[in-house]
């Protein structure tokens, strides 16, 4: 008997690239993202999941999305050597991917995106990506270097023009202060920082208030509401 | 009422925009407020009166030169005449667009009249700072011109894909100003029957706005699984304006990109409690959290 060699990875990648209306692409970048890697990961899955980003078809980029941050450390280079500065929407898709995995090679990239980048929705998932980097792995003096690093970012992400920016920054600096290595800096400073949020005098739209005292709230160890 | 005009104003901003992200482009470079004014003063240059116009009402000058200069552009339009430049009504345009958000009522007469214009652009603008304003005067002017109905107001032009009214633009006025007499009401619903959803859209937003009945949101949930992303992003943002917080599961699920979601859970939050109370800010919040 002849055995046949069944590939259904390479099956949904070429699903993926055959797709001929928005429809198919949906459910053939969520069968891709859902894939069972068993022992490897398959960097031509990757590779696919990360063009979807580009695609302009928002349903597509949150499968992919979800399955880069499911594949995890393995997709950051990936990602990183695929930003394209001249699509927005692809940079916040891949910026929202990092921020989900939380991997530290991606810190320059967040902080950039905050600071400087053109599109509010890259700017907030950038700040919500800069609270939660996964840093358990780092010795103690490096991991406070990166997250007074990302704190810096926020505090400076507080004065943003964009409503939805700030709201992402105090989630990001909740991140920050709930951190479990907190040095006598980092939880009082986010506090501070988002004291200024929650405040009609320094925040002038209520919703990013209210997550900002919710913030708060979290950090003082006070039930949330 | 800052918050809640704010608010509808970012609605607003984003319903007409294809990229969320469009408006920074737009913005073009930075500003200062005596420069912005100084642009409008002048008239040689138009684009700059343009520019000028969009920057005031963006940044909500408060400046007491404002209003008169937005006035004074306002006034600037002239007969529609396709075959000439209509510069000048662009110009009017946005300065409608921008005496909605100064939040001075003492733009209300000439916005009313800019209701009656020949330009449909500039009677949509009106309607919609008319609304921002909250402007009861305009109830009995925005029935008059809806009052034909689908078949008349809402009925297609043959010289374009718009309608005979700005219907979208006005039926959200009135569920804006929040005048809930039964006039209003009888002729908002026949506009939920219109063959154009985002017609229906926003006739069943200002219903929902008016009277709060949950059978208005039943619609627009609907329309979130519309097949067009341009229909789901007007669900969005109607039931974002009205703060229908039950709406939150169906706002988390649809098919469109986060940022409009975000919008239109702020919305939730910020305009919602006097909806439905079984909904919690809280719970909307840690939706909103996830979206980021």
């Amino acid at each position: 008997m002849r055995s046949v060699e069944i590939d259904p990875i390479g099956e949904r990648i070429e699903a993926v690239r055959q797709a001929a209306s928005a429809q198919a692409l949906l459910d053939a970048t969520c069968a891709l993202a859902a894939s069972d890697h068993g022992n490897g990961v398959n960097n031509e899955a990757i590779a696919c999941l990360v063009e979807v980003l580009g695609f302009n078809n928002p349903g597509a980029a949150v499968a992919a999305v979800n399955g880069l941050i499911a594949l995890g450390p393995e997709a950051v280079e990936p990602i990183l050597e695929s930003l394209d500065p001249r699509n927005y929407g692809a940079r916040a898709w891949a910026v929202r991917a990092l921020a989900g995995i939380g991997d530290v090679r991606g810190l320059d990239l967040l902080e950039e995106a905050l600071a400087s980048d053109i599109g509010p929705s890259v700017r907030r998932a950038a700040a919500r990506g800069l609270g939660q980097l996964r840093l358990d792995a780092l010795g103690e003096p490096l991991r406070l270097a990166v997250q007074t690093r990302c704190l810096q970012a926020l505090v400076a992400g507080c004065s943003d023009g964009e409503w939805v920016v700030r709201y992402a920054v105090s989630v990001g600096l909740e991140g920050i202060g709930l951190a479990d290595f907190n040095s006598e800096y980092l939880r009082p400073a986010s506090r501070q920082a988002l004291l200024g949020l929650s405040q009609p005098d320094g925040e002038e739209v209520p919703v990013v208030r209210l997550r900002a005292a919710l913030a708060l709230r979290r950090l003082d160890g006070q039930p949330s509401a | 009422m800052a918050t809640s005009n704010s608010l509808s104003g970012t609605v607003q901003a984003m319903a007409g925009t294809i990229d969320p992200d469009a408006g920074i482009s737009a913005a073009g470079e930075p500003i200062t407020e005596a420069e912005a004014l100084q642009r409008l003063r002048q008239s040689e240059d138009h684009s700059q009166q343009y520019y000028a116009a969009w920057w005031l009402g963006r940044n909500r000058s408060r400046h007491p030169e404002a209003l008169p200069l937005l006035l004074a552009a306002l006034r600037q339009r002239r007969p529609r005449d396709p075959g000439a430049g209509v510069e000048e009504n662009a110009i009017a345009r946005n300065a409608a667009r921008a005496l909605g958000k100064l939040g001075d009522d003492g733009a209300i007469p000439e916005l009313l009249a800019a209701l009656d214009d020949g330009d449909d652009g500039l009677r949509e603008a009106a309607a919609r700072s008319l609304g921002e304003l909250q402007a009861t005067e305009a109830v009995a002017v925005l029935l008059r011109r809806l009052a034909s109905g689908p078949a008349g107001a809402g009925a297609p032009r043959l010289d374009s894909p718009r309608l005979q009214e700005p219907c979208e633009a006005m039926l959200e006025a009135l569920g804006a100003i929040g005048i809930a007499e039964p006039g209003v009401i009888t002729l908002i619903e026949a506009f939920t029957a219109h063959d154009r959803p985002l017609i229906r859209s926003a006739a069943c937003r200002a219903l929902l706005q008016l009277s709060g009945e949950a059978r208005w949101a039943e619609p627009l949930m609907q329309l979130l699984d519309h097949p067009q992303l341009q229909v789901r992003r007007a669900a969005l943002m109607d039931l974002g304006a009205v703060g229908w917080r039950p709406a939150l599961e169906p706002i988390c699920h649809t098919l469109a990109e986060n940022s409009l979601k975000l919008i239109a859970l702020r919305g939730l939050v910020e305009q919602g409690a006097h909806h439905d109370a079984t909904i919690q800010a809280g719970s909307v919040l840690s939706a909103m959290d996830s979206l980021l």
